[in-house]
């Protein structure tokens, strides 16, 4: 008896707590701005370095209405979601192929791990010298960040697919030659999902590195011109509009996860 | 069907002389790492259409191996297996097996796991899933028959995972240790269910278990093996009345058969014993 009295006295607390950390949350982002435009006009900090939010909002209006960002956003979006595209594709496919046939992984996987691991980042200078400042070296190098990425996971996915899945499909008479479209790919799909999704990360890293090393409209693009007149509140809208973006973008990609994996 | 019984009741006969499975002098070798394992050593036995043979041994003495073997999932490295007459080389549709994990595909639905044998062996979609209806019926989980296999029980899996193995209408069932994962009560329950379920198929069935209980409830036929190498130790009929229930454990003539059953398991534990203190 005393044991009831006292759960029931305990759950309207959580509800309570339940409330008062939905409330904390909503209030975090307004309660951080107001705080940046107390700072930022008290005088302690640089006005010029550190603008107040109304500082950056006004910039981030100016750059809507001057039409400017709308081709930047156009321009930054094609590269990250061709890049993804066609990297994440070409990883799936190889990844099918080395994780299937072994005589393909001893091919490519030696040279596969030597690649993966340096930044793509790095490869900025030589991208450089072999596209210019085109499209094309931009699109390499997202296809190249999301390439190994995707590559791997779906190396190890279709590796890990469970042999008893096999060996069950086997007896029920599947033909070896549709083992990949029946069992492998629909086996390896989780991992797969997950490459993807960090790939969708990935691709926005190497979008920057891409559109630093040159470009003439895009986010990152706009952001260095803005650093370069010094205007630090058009900086900072350039990168909060980036982190918008990728957020939408990583939202989006886990929405689809969820129904691609459909069995979960 | 009557087409067939009619014209030859010559071969018909013959049918019935020939045994369903013919094992010969089996032997299984594997090659690991400390060199040549032999796992099972010149194994024979005949299988009856229709018949229902228990392998019971303690664990390793290689009875997963003779049921892959014969299921085609294996490669003898000596010795013959005949299944209906034919040597098998690889997996045969006639042959169909459960194995001790459902091995379900997680994500196709119990319907379609089922409907899965019959739509490749060419069936439509339609007719694969009339099939998969009729045998989701028989197990008892239509009211699951669109859950994925992740929401099912273990018991509820090991029945779609039977459903799907009779989908292509085996002549042959094998089961490796169906049951083994199960706590003793859904055993029991699912022991009934076979038992009912196998008055109705006809298959001829090979059940592997180390569980002596469950071997004398369900088979016509107990073979007990040794443990490394594997051999056939002996034979026990089971004369059971039939049909049968997991009940049949409380009468005298099975306490009598598990007492057979049991001399020669200690016995052979045994000799087991003294060969390794001998070494
Ligand atoms: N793929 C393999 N490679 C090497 N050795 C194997 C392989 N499969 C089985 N063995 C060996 O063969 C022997 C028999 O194994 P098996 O799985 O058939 O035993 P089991 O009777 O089914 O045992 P359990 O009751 O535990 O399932 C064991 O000694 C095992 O180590
Ligand atoms: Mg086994």
């Amino acid at each position: 008896m005393a044991v009831r009295t006292d759960g029931r006295a305990r759950r309207p607390d959580s509800v309570r707590l339940r409330r008062v950390n939905i409330l904390v949350g909503a209030l975090s982002l307004p309660l951080f701005v107001c705080l940046w435009e107390l700072v930022s006009r008290s005088g302690a900090v640089n006005m010029v370095l550190f603008p107040p939010p109304t500082v950056v909002a006004t910039a981030v209006l100016e750059w809507i209405r001057s039409g400017q960002f709308f081709g930047d956003l156009l321009a930054s979006l094609f590269r990250v979601t061709t890049g993804f595209i066609m990297g994440g594709a070409l990883g799936i496919l190889l990844g099918v192929l080395t994780g299937q046939f072994p005589v393909i992984s001893s091919l490519l996987s030696p040279l596969f791990h030597i690649l993966r691991p340096i930044p793509p980042i790095a490869f900025v200078p030589i991208v450089i010298l072999w596209f210019g400042l085109s499209e094309a070296g931009k699109l390499f190098l997202v296809v190249w960040g999301v390439f190994f990425t995707v590559w791997l996971s779906t190396h190890i996915g279709v590796q890990k697919v469970d042999r008893g899945l096999i060996r069950a499909a086997l007896m029920l008479g599947t033909p070896r030659r549709q083992m990949l479209q029946e069992i492998v790919l629909l086996g390896a799909l989780p991992y797969i999902v997950v490459g993807l999704r960090t790939a969708v990360s990935i691709s926005f890293y190497t979008l920057v590195a891409a559109e630093l090393a040159g470009a003439f409209a895009g986010i990152v693009y706009r952001i260095e011109i803005a650093q370069q007149n010094l205007q630090t509140g058009q900086v900072m809208g350039g990168l909060a509009a980036l982190g918008l973006i990728s957020f939408v973008a990583d939202r989006l990609f886990a929405a689809l996860a969820e129904r691609l994996v459909w069995w979960r | 069907m009557k087409l067939a019984l009619a014209s030859s009741s010559a071969s018909v006969e013959e049918a019935r002389k020939q045994p369903a499975i013919q094992v010969s002098n089996l032997s299984i070798v594997f090659d690991t790492n400390r060199g040549q394992n032999i796992a099972v050593d010149r194994v024979s036995f005949d299988v009856a259409p229709g018949e229902f043979v228990c392998i019971v041994g303690p664990s390793g003495c290689g009875k997963s191996t003779v049921l892959n073997t014969i299921a085609g999932l294996e490669v003898p490295f000596e010795g013959d297996i005949l299944v209906e007459g034919a040597p098998v080389y690889s997996p045969r549709p006639d042959v169909g097996m459960v194995f001790q994990q459902p091995h379900l595909f997680p994500w196709k639905s119990v319907r379609r796991n089922i409907a899965h044998g019959p739509r490749m062996l060419g069936r439509s979609r339609a007719e694969a899933n009339a099939i998969a209806d009729d045998l989701i019926a028989m197990v008892g989980l239509t009211r699951f028959a669109d859950a994925y296999p992740n929401t099912l029980s273990g018991g509820m899996q090991q029945r779609v995972a039977i459903a799907r193995a009779l989908a292509n209408q085996p002549r042959v069932l094998l089961m490796d240790e169906p049951f083994g994962a199960l706590d003793a009560q859904t055993r029991a329950v699912m022991q009934d269910n076979l038992l009912a379920l196998r008055d109705r198929i006809k298959a001829t069935i090979v059940f592997v278990t180390h569980d002596i209980d469950e071997a004398i409830v369900l088979a016509d036929r107990v073979l007990i093996m040794s443990a490394g190498p594997g051999r056939i130790l002996r034979e026990v009929a089971v004369k059971l009345p039939r049909p049968r229930s997991s009940s049949v454990m409380l009468e005298p003539a099975y306490l009598a058969l598990k007492k057979d059953c049991l001399d020669v398991i200690r016995a052979e534990g045994l000799r087991a014993f003294n060969r390794s203190e001998a070494n």
